[in-house]
């Protein structure tokens, strides 16, 4: 995993109003100076709770294990082979539905439009 | 305290947010032992095998005249409610294609639009940094239009996303230019709760997206103009519960994954990326990603899972829609045309 460093640069160089302000020549008042301090305080907070956290944290192989299971389990409409039972349910979008408006008729080989 | 010395603190604690996050993404790292495609494969899986007749297109719903940003469907799975900037939301009969509804909006530059879980109301929002709810069982006016039976207002920006809450059809959550998102009480327009905003912890660029986990309601998750996604708990607003690191680009699409274990993204950096709510980890890229020239590839726009999370669609800048398996990291275009990347 590649470091997002532009977003985290630009978080860190404070609110935008605050980097602007700079720029244009330290208009910028003590209260807003102290209030940007405390969110990045609160910053540091939460990253170092982040840090603490990821000491025991699990790798990700774990959650790749998960996801295999809990995707093969399901049955699922749009792969060539899945596991049963057959659902009813999916017969509707196949069977052919007069519109009451039009005289179409819908059945499973449609256009071959992209979506 | 002076000036200067403020100043010196605010650098000062820049440079520890900065060292901070240096050392949390090496840490990442050291814990990413392998992708799902790299595990999957390790334990013998191999791609979904899709022909030219598995995927095919069973429906055209025609109405709009201008580009459709967003659509919904019904729980039941049987109703749409699509929204375009031609200036009208469509409700259609999914299984007959017929149009049961065509809204006519007070701004037509809608960009998002959402079902109610009972199938009665279909909210809105867009440019007119307000979200608009419609009852479909209300009697039309003298020029035949459906009125707005309620109208969302608070937000300071764009509304880019809504959805509303599954299992409650009072409370809808929005996203917004305004960098926060919004959990509404539907019935009195009045906001519950804000996300972010004044914040430390909020996004600090717009909010392009948002997605309710489907498994547990009171956890949605937001992607943003500062290339990451937040995870929010709807009972917490003091602050996002993890925010997720990786993209390059803003953040357009964020959808969960079926399980509500996992979530997907997809990003102006050209890429989809699945990421574990809990952890945080980055557990998988989806990247085309092959040109040189970074201009060359196409923005990712839109994406969903199938039911089972096998097969992730995902929709570009260019036009193209393609399939990804989500497990392999192989990827499909429309028409049966196979890609390995």
């Amino acid at each position: 995993m590649t470091t997002n460093g532009e977003g985290a640069e630009m978080e860190a160089r404070g609110p935008p109003s605050l980097h602007l302000s700079t720029r244009n020549g330290n208009f910028l008042g003590k209260h807003r100076l102290s209030a940007a301090i405390s969110r990045l305080n609160q910053e540091i907070q939460y990253l170092q709770e982040e840090l603490n956290e990821l000491e025991t944290m699990e790798p990700s192989s774990a959650a790749c294990k998960e996801i295999l299971l809990s995707t093969e389990g399901k049955p699922d409409a749009f792969l060539p082979v899945t596991p049963g039972p057959e659902n009813a349910a999916w017969h509707r979008w196949f069977q052919r539905v007069r519109s009451p408006h039009s005289r179409k008729w819908w059945t499973h080989k449609g256009s071959s439009d992209i979506l | 305290m002076s000036f200067s010395e403020l100043k010196d603190r605010h650098v000062a604690a820049t440079a520890m947010v900065n060292t901070l996050r240096d050392r949390l993404n090496q840490k990442r790292q050291q814990l990413l032992d392998t992708d799902v495609a790299g595990y999957a494969k390790s334990q013998g899986r191999t791609a979904v095998n899709f022909s030219s007749t598995d995927l095919v297109c069973c429906r055209t719903l025609q109405g709009h005249t201008g580009k459709v940003y967003s659509l919904d469907w019904t729980p039941e799975k049987n109703r749409i409610v699509s929204a375009s900037q031609d200036g009208r939301l469509i409700i259609w009969n999914a299984l007959t294609s017929q149009k049961t509804h065509a809204i006519k909006l007070p701004c037509a530059w809608v960009m998002t639009c959402s079902f109610a879980p009972n199938g009665y109301s279909v909210a809105c929002g867009g440019l007119d940094s307000e979200c608009s709810i419609f009852n479909l069982n209300s009697q039309v006016d003298r020029d035949g239009n459906l009125p707005v039976s309620r109208v969302l207002t608070g937000h300071k920006g764009y509304v880019s996303s809504c959805e509303f809450v599954r299992d409650q059809d009072t409370r809808l959550i929005t996203g917004s230019g305004d960098q926060t998102c919004v959990l509404w009480d539907v019935t009195t327009g009045q906001r519950i709760s804000v996300f972010g905003g004044e914040f430390p912890s909020g996004h600090t660029s717009d909010v392009l997206s948002i997605s309710i986990n489907s498994s547990n309601s009171n956890m949605f998750v937001s992607g943003s103009c500062d290339a990451t996604a937040r995870l929010w708990d709807t009972r917490i607003a003091s602050r996002a519960i993890r925010t997720y690191h990786g993209h390059h680009g803003d953040v357009n699409t964020v959808k969960f994954f079926p399980d509500g274990q996992r979530f997907g993204t997809g990003s102006d950096d050209g890429t989809c990326r699945l990421f574990d709510m809990r952890t945080g980890h980055q557990l998988q890229v989806y990247s085309q990603q092959q040109a040189n020239n970074d201009q060359d590839v196409p923005i990712v726009t839109s994406i969903a899972f199938s039911i089972s999370g096998r097969l992730l669609f995902a929709g570009y800048s260019n036009g193209d829609c393609y399939v990804w398996d989500t497990l392999l990291a192989e990827i499909w275009a429309f028409g049966g045309h196979r890609k390995v990347i």
